[in-house]
């Protein structure tokens, strides 16, 4: 799946331009920080959307068809665009929504600790020309946890590239305008699914998109984002320290605390890409 | 207002060029902003190094009456100093974001130039004469004893060499926690906006130690954060109008009557998305980066990556108007992004009639849209064609298939070759066009 590749490829920048944001002259830039953020959130979003896509299908028919497509991610022959590949990807998904659920909740669970979302944001339109869906908490949790990686003068804002799975259905939405984005405070005092009753955790079973996660990153060149994720590995501070200069003290201080929790949990049970997702 | 495209009468020519030829470009010599007054008389242009350099008009010479008034220099100081944020260990950059003249009202000219966090009002203003014949002091310079001194002697003013001053006559601090992106003076000649990413604050001229907060997007939770102000402008005739850009394509204009707040607009402008364009950039490249109101001030116009709209202030849903400036780019995103091209920030600018706009591209070229012929052209700033009044030649870039002779393909643009900033003269067909440390001045045919 070569837009798996990409989606990779593109997160692998985009952390790249976050992280040196940190030393560019003038500061951080908060625009440019809010862009970034956004587009390391959708390649989040598909790469993940996918993951568990493939997992689901391969529970659902018991075959790992595309398992054995992910292997061969390493062949970067023809990026074929996004919509086309998506589109494929998607509807499998639309199939298979109901236990989708269930494996993105799983990893979410065992990394996330971060607060519930407070109000929604619709989904304005779907990637990839999906079909244009509503949005629902298990969709929103892969961007929850990516939440909780953010610089925090950069923090990261709802994705509208939810896997619109469904029509809108999930109840009215109100305006973007209106909308707070899921909160990247990852204090340990708060539930993580006060507001989104479908998310149940279910302590250490990560699916077996972890597995092919882990092979899948023996293939990719995780060596820029190993340092990377040290830095987000080792509660985030790395990243904090520098940008809470600029940004909330509050946010800043609410987050490096509980990273550090969470990430050690994670960090010895996955391959190192697989962390640098599932922790966003 | 004459044609732009190449087919009828009107012509581009070269006029002038200023700045260095080096290849090695001093990122400190990159213009970053440049404006005309309002009388096009005076032409300023602010680089990365803070630095505002002022060309003016020479007076037509009746020798030579078919050559035009040149733009020669007239002043150049420093502005802004790079400066420490010791509170938050920040760097504060002295590049000049923007420059916006003051109406003039006496001899002296004003202008407002601004950097990250601080704007500057200037006065330039000329000294040509001297006063000579003080008594007070001894030839070298030191006074005299004053019981020395048994007469009165007048000074008598003569004449100097022209003297160019630019004195900071205020200094508004302190009131930008981000960075400043637009300042824009108001139709009253006594207020000007000040906008950076979350808020806009109101200023009085004469006033430096406070300002009004009138916009204040930022979330009570910066997590929540989802678009920032890109730009801001205010209307040309109605004081108490103004609009701000947001980084998701929207558009929201401001009345300040209705209160002291403007939280919640009065127009809210916006196309709906095209859901068949999505893909990871789509929210980059919605993002305005910048907006102008027409001169008449019925019409906006807003500049995004690829595209420039103009709006009908009376229509909010969509924009009357949509060129494309270089939608070849468009499959070249991730490209784009990788290379950081993809935050290029582009002005767009009406001509004097608000017949036509200009914006700029890559490779060093530049956009014309003619609104009445709805034709439009492509042109570049190069030494190549640097000759005194030569036309320039229209360009073409190739977007697929067998390249013609003269046109250029998507994979040949020089991305390092941007033009971000361009000028038009408020009354006549005279552009400025910044080409990173170079300023190309062009005119019109004289046929």
């Amino acid at each position: 799946m070569e837009y798996k590749v990409e989606a990779h490829r593109i997160m692998s920048i985009s952390l790249g331009k976050i992280y040196n944001s940190r030393v560019q002259r003038g500061g951080i830039k908060l625009h440019k920080n809010l862009l970034v953020s956004l587009v390391l959130r959708s390649a989040r979003q598909v790469y993940l959307s996918d993951y568990y896509g493939g997992a689901c299908l391969g529970s659902q028919r018991a075959e790992a068809g595309e398992w054995a497509e992910g292997e061969t991610m390493e062949s970067l022959e023809g990026r074929s665009s996004p919509g086309a590949a998506g589109a494929d990807s998607c509807e499998s998904e639309t199939e298979s929504r109901e236990t989708l659920r269930a494996p993105e909740t799983n990893a979410q669970a065992s990394v996330e600790v971060a607060a519930e979302r407070n109000a929604e944001e619709p989904a304005s339109s779907s990637d990839y020309n999906w079909p244009q869906g509503g949005e629902t908490d298990e969709e929103r949790a892969p961007g929850q946890a990516e939440d909780s990686t953010q610089v925090p003068s950069c923090p990261v804002p709802e994705s509208r590239f939810e896997c619109g799975a469904a029509n809108a259905d999930e109840g009215p939405q109100s305006p973007a305008a209106a909308a707070p984005c899921c909160t990247r405070k990852r204090s340990a005092g708060k539930s993580p699914y006060a507001g989104s009753p479908v998310k149940r955790p279910r302590p250490g079973s990560v699916p077996p998109a972890n597995t092919e996660g882990g092979d899948a990153s023996e293939d990719m060149d995780t060596g820029n984002v190993s340092s990377l994720i040290t830095i987000f590995g080792s509660s985030f501070s790395g990243l904090l320290s520098k940008d809470g200069a600029q940004a909330e003290p509050g946010a800043a201080d609410g987050d490096s605390g509980s990273g550090t929790i969470c990430c050690e949990q994670m960090l010895p049970n996955l391959s190192p890409w697989s962390t640098a997702i599932v922790a966003f | 207002m004459a044609g732009v495209g190449g087919g009828n009468d009107f012509q581009w020519c070269f006029s002038q060029v200023k700045g260095a030829i080096d290849e090695d470009v001093a990122e400190a010599d990159i213009i970053s902003t440049v404006e005309f007054n309002y009388s096009g008389e005076l032409l300023a242009t602010g680089d990365k190094g803070g630095r505002v350099v002022i060309f003016q008009r020479e007076q037509e010479s009746k020798n030579r009456p078919h050559s035009r008034g040149e733009y020669n220099v007239y002043s150049t100081f420093q502005s802004h100093e790079p400066e420490f944020d010791y509170l938050k260990s920040l760097e504060i950059e002295e590049k000049i974001n923007k420059i916006r003249w003051l109406p003039q009202q006496n001899a002296a000219h004003f202008l407002l130039s601004t950097n990250d966090k601080t704007i500057k009002l200037w006065k330039i203003s000329e000294r040509d004469k001297r006063a000579e014949g003080y008594n007070l002091k001894d030839e070298d310079g030191r006074l005299r004893d004053p019981f020395r001194i048994t007469s009165l002697r007048v000074p008598v003013l003569m004449p100097m060499d022209l003297m160019v001053e630019a004195s900071p006559r205020r200094i508004f601090a302190n009131a930008h926690t981000y960075h400043i992106n637009s300042i824009s003076v108001n139709s009253d000649h006594e207020t000007y906006l000040s906008a950076d990413d979350l808020r806009i604050n109101l200023w009085h001229l004469e006033i430096t130690d406070r300002s009004f907060n009138i916009v204040d997007i930022k979330p009570a939770n910066m997590e929540e954060l989802t678009e920032v102000i890109t730009a801001a402008e205010c209307h040309p005739h109605q004081c108490n109008v103004f609009v701000y850009s947001s980084s998701k394509g929207t558009i929201r204009l401001c009345d300040m009557r209705a209160a002291a707040l403007c939280d919640r607009h009065t127009k809210f402008f916006e196309e709906p998305e095209d859901p068949s364009s999505r893909s990871f950039f789509s929210e980059i490249i919605s993002s305005i980066s910048d907006v102008k109101f027409s001169h008449s001030g019925r019409y906006m116009m807003t500049r995004d990556y690829l595209s420039v709209k103009v709006w009908d202030l009376n229509m909010e849903n969509r924009p009357v108007e949509t060129y494309q400036v270089h939608e070849y780019l468009r499959s070249k995103l991730c490209s784009l992004y990788e290379n950081d091209c993809i935050f290029d920030k582009f002005e767009c600018c009406w001509n004097g009639s608000d017949g036509a706009i200009m914006t700029g591209s890559y490779n060093n070229f530049f956009r014309m849209f003619d609104r009445n012929t709805r034709k439009d052209v492509t042109l570049e700033a190069s030494r190549e064609s640097s000759k005194p009044r030569a036309v320039l030649k229209p360009r073409k870039v190739c977007t697929g298939g067998k390249r013609k002779k003269d046109e250029i393909s998507v994979d040949s643009l020089d991305f390092n070759k941007k033009i971000l900033h361009t000028a038009w003269h408020p009354k006549e067909n005279v552009i400025a066009v910044a080409a990173t440390n170079n300023l190309y001045i062009f005119q019109d045919k004289i046929n």
